[in-house]
């Protein structure tokens, strides 16, 4: 195992988890209990981040192949089988996130029989779905070499040539369609993206941005594993120096031999580079030709996203390339292919959503379960694509995977090290497993929503008898209920008097206001104080007219010139004196009037401190206990071993 | 306080609870699956019979009833009843139990779950006094055998307050949220602990070194190699 990217790896195991709960969920609870899609944004981070931009990354399947095989320009043939990797991980990381964001997924074979030959998709899923059948053939030769039925993969590369000619047609077809698709919403797409061109721009960018792709990958796999070809010879040990660490000599890290694929790789990011330049001047004259130059300057962020999608994602790699220092060196070819990447990827969002969804009049922000599906599907795909490649012969020499070399000397048959080079990798994934997999499954299942955000109301309680003498509270109906007997306590109390033993207040102009009417949630306190319904009432009381009559009675409860607060208000029960109870003579009407607590915490508040001290009174230490009012778990306590029926309806 | 307790008798029990269940599995797959790679064919030859029958005699208390350990075994033994019995069949863990997986266990009665948890609690306190008092069990002790020790006690102690308002001397949703939140960590501890032993105990005589153990086989070898005087 590779040490530079396992932190990566770990990341991507923890993505990838997390997204399977998510997936997991979306498929069980469905769309609308896990997205924030609505009708007026049926497309969201899905359809766009994993389908719209996750195709145009990966073209450089049909790019280099177009190079290799029909150009004959046959210096690029050692990244083929990357190019080829790259395209069908990302597409089938589409079609895997298609599958999540389609209502129905067990229907996506409908468009196979259904044919809708007027829709822009219609065309759309023909070709990735052909796409994709193409890279899998011209990708399951790489990984058959190395299993028994070589004979397969050997027929299948030999129908190669053909496959990806017909690969390459349908690419060009398709990366245009996606651009299409935004042509029939041109009130929606922001002016600064809406162009008759799109679909120009999205196959040029997509040609351009995808080579660049390749480049950043396949020098970033240089560096996890073999960096010789990229970053030239391991420097050679200097002579007579002094060993800082025994048995290990100095090495000389000034004197570095360029890689021998350098000028390769340079050379496609050059051929991008032409490419993204063509897109570049062209979207430039667009703009001054649809004089969507104006909404540069103009209000909110697409002004700002447009510039950095142009200058920082096209033309900054193109200038980049050009220099012939940065091209040469594996850093600045890296620095520049990650702009062009991340500017394609960028272009795609603004396209799909930060452009489009202000024309809405809405706003969306993708629920965690979108971010994690999206996110999710590519890290599987990164994950995936590293196990290719240190499994597999992707890379020019044939039959040996980058990782078997490396790491040679780890594996000694005889000591059994491999064996816990195997374990340590999967025993730190399974130790992720153990803690991502609860922790999203808290996170993002519904039934938890309500418990950590959403609040759960009050239902008022429930009469047993006709003269409501017994109450069956109940707050949220989850059948942990306490049968009240609420004539009996008034007996026990004092009668009539005894009311404000346990009521301390009532609505004014009510003389029996049940506790769940301020007390509205289990487990939130509640605001209770109606600002509104005072304004309304007090400016009809003293007179005031108009439409905003309340205006003008500010002052009657606030102080003149003071800061208009909740704290420097006039005593509530200097009005409601008649309304207020005696229970309440010391309260502070700031907080007492104006906050109710939990209904859970009022009822056991009124309950179980006098249940206690009658406890200890009579001598009745049951009296004092949970079960004592809660008869569901009375009866799981009256008897030793029973098997107590559920509770649920 | 009121929000506090949901939390930690909802989602964070439903997090820990699901983190214990994984990391088990996790630890029984990786036992077999090393046990299957590591030993492979010379597991054939193991004596299975004599494998399970040790595995069970071992987890009842009468072998390890010898000289000088009667005391500690049978606190152990006491301790893990009320241990495993309470958290499973105390009436308010039943309710909990169906409120959150839709399971219906039987219920023990108040009065059987009180003597249990009090029963479990004098025996952690003996374990733990033997680990302070007896340097016989202070010179094979790490800092994990105390501090554990002192996490399975205060989930039992907060529980037992909270169910006796009578003789709880502090606010009930205080020692409610402490007895959650010290639960919750006791099941997130199990998989990463000694802990482990609820599932790794079946696996500890599939090993050649244990065939090799009698009761007393430290003394003997500790005799054989010290002398009779020696103490450890």
């Amino acid at each position: 195992m590779a040490k530079s990217n396992r932190l990566l790896k770990d990341v991507l195991w923890i993505l990838a988890l997390w997204g399977l709960v998510a997936g997991g969920f979306r498929l069980w609870f469905g769309l609308g209990a896990t997205t924030n899609l609505t009708d007026a944004v049926p497309w969201g981070l899905w359809k766009i981040l994993n389908m719209i931009a996750g195709v145009a990354l990966s073209t450089s399947g049909f790019t280099v192949g177009f190079l290799v095989y029909v150009l004959r320009r046959k210096r690029f043939l050692p990244l083929m089988r990357m190019a080829i990797l790259v395209a069908f991980l990302g597409y089938g990381c589409s079609c895997l996130a298609l599958l999540f964001d389609i209502g129905l997924p067990h229907r996506f074979w409908h468009p196979f029989v259904m044919w809708n030959e007027h829709s822009f998709l219609f065309e759309v899923f023909w070709c990735v779905i052909l796409y994709f059948t193409v890279t899998t053939i011209e990708v399951v030769p790489t990984i058959l070499e190395r299993t028994r039925a070589e004979r397969i993969g050997k027929f299948l590369h030999g129908i190669a040539f053909g496959v990806v000619v017909f690969g390459i047609s349908l690419s060009s077809l398709h990366h245009s369609s996606l651009g299409s698709l935004f042509l029939v919403t041109p009130e929606r797409l922001h002016e600064l993206w809406y162009s008759e061109l799109l679909p120009v721009f999205f196959i040029l960018s997509a040609m351009g941005g995808g080579m660049m792709v390749l480049v950043l990958l396949r020098i970033l796999v240089a560096r996890w594993y073999d960096p010789e070809p990229i970053f030239g010879a391991t420097p050679a040990p200097v002579e007579g120096a002094e060993s800082t660490v025994p048995g290990f000599p100095t090495l000389n890290r000034n004197v570095r031999g360029a890689g021998r694929e350098m000028p390769m790789l340079a050379n496609l990011a050059t051929i991008s580079a032409f490419i993204l330049g063509g897109y570049f001047v062209l979207k430039v004259v667009d703009l001054v030709r649809t004089g969507a130059w104006q909404f540069l300057a103009g209000h909110g962020w697409p002004g700002p996203l447009y510039a950095v999608e142009l200058l920082g994602g096209v033309l900054l790699p193109v200038v980049l390339v050009a220099c012939r220092p940065v091209r040469r060196s594996p850093l600045g070819l890296g620095v520049a292919a990650f702009c062009a990447a991340a500017g394609l990827a960028l272009n795609r969002l603004n396209v799909g959503i930060f452009g489009y969804w202000p024309g809405a009049e809405t706003t969306y922000v993708p629920s965690l379960a979108e971010w994690s599906v999206g996110l999710g599907v590519i890290a599987a795909a990164g994950l995936a694509f590293l196990v290719v490649v240190e499994n597999f012969a992707i890379l020019e020499r044939k039959n040996q995977p980058v990782g078997a070399g490396v790491f040679r000397a780890a594996f000694d048959a005889f000591s059994h090290v491999y064996r816990n080079a195997l374990n340590s990798g999967l025993h730190r994934v399974s130790l992720i497993a153990v803690i991502m997999l609860p922790l999203a499954w808290v996170a993002m299942h519904p039934s938890y929503r309500d418990v950590t955000g959403g609040g759960r109301p009050v239902q008022p309680s429930q009469g047993v008898d006709v003269a409501r003498a017994v109450l069956r509270i109940d707050g949220d109906r989850t059948g942990l209920s306490v049968d009240f007997n609420h004539a009996d306590h008034q007996r026990r109390l004092g009668g009539d008097q005894a009311c404000v033993t346990c009521h301390h207040l009532a609505v004014p102009g009510d003389k029996t206001t049940p506790c769940s009417r301020c007390h509205r949630d289990m487990v939130d306190p509640t605001g209770i104080f109606d600002h509104r319904h005072h304004l309304t009432a007090v400016a009809a009381k003293a007179g005031g007219h108009g439409a905003l009559a309340g205006n003008g009675t500010c002052t009657e409860c606030h102080q003149e010139g003071a800061a208009r607060s909740a704290v420097l208000v006039k005593d509530c029960r200097s009005c409601h004196e008649k309304d207020g109870w005696p229970a309440l003579a010391g309260a502070d009407p700031t907080v007492d009037l104006a906050v109710a607590t939990s209904f859970q915490t009022a009822m056991h508040a009124v309950c179980v401190e006098c249940h206690k001290n009658e406890a200890v009174r009579v001598a009745k230490p049951g009296l004092g206990d949970c079960g004592a009012c809660h008869a569901d778990l009375r009866r799981r306590e009256d008897s030793l071993f029973a098997v107590v029926a559920p509770s649920r309806d | 306080m009121e929000q506090a307790i949901t939390l930690a008798r909802g989602p964070l029990f439903a997090l820990a609870f699901g983190i214990m269940v994984l990391g088990l599995a996790r630890l029984v797959l990786l036992q077999v699956y090393e046990l299957a790679v590591g030993k492979g064919r010379r597991l054939q030859n193991a004596p299975w019979r004599k494998i399970m029958g040790e595995t069970i005699t071992w987890a009842l208390p009468f072998k390890h009833f010898i000289k000088g350990t009667l005391l500690f075994s049978s606190a152990s033994f006491a301790m893990h009843i009320g241990l495993i019995l309470v958290p499973l069949f105390l009436a308010d863990h039943v309710a909990m139990w169906e409120r959150q997986f839709g399971v219906n266990l039987p219920s023990m009665g108040r009065g059987m779950a009180d003597v249990l948890t009090l029963l479990t609690l004098f025996c952690l306190l003996v374990l733990l006094g033997f680990r302070f008092l007896s340097w016989r069990h202070r010179a094979v002790s790490t800092p994990t055998d105390y501090w554990l020790l002192v996490a399975l006690i205060v989930p039992f102690a907060s529980g037992f307050l909270a169910t006796h308002p009578g003789l709880n001397p502090f606010r009930w949703e205080v020692v409610m949220l402490v007895h959650l939140l010290s639960a919750n960590l006791l099941l997130v501890l199990v998989p990463f602990t000694k802990l482990a032993h609820v599932v790794l105990f079946a696996f500890d005589r599939i090993s050649e070194i244990h065939w090799q153990l009698r009761p007393g086989a430290g003394d003997r070898v500790a005799n054989a190699l010290f002398g009779s005087e020696a103490k450890v």
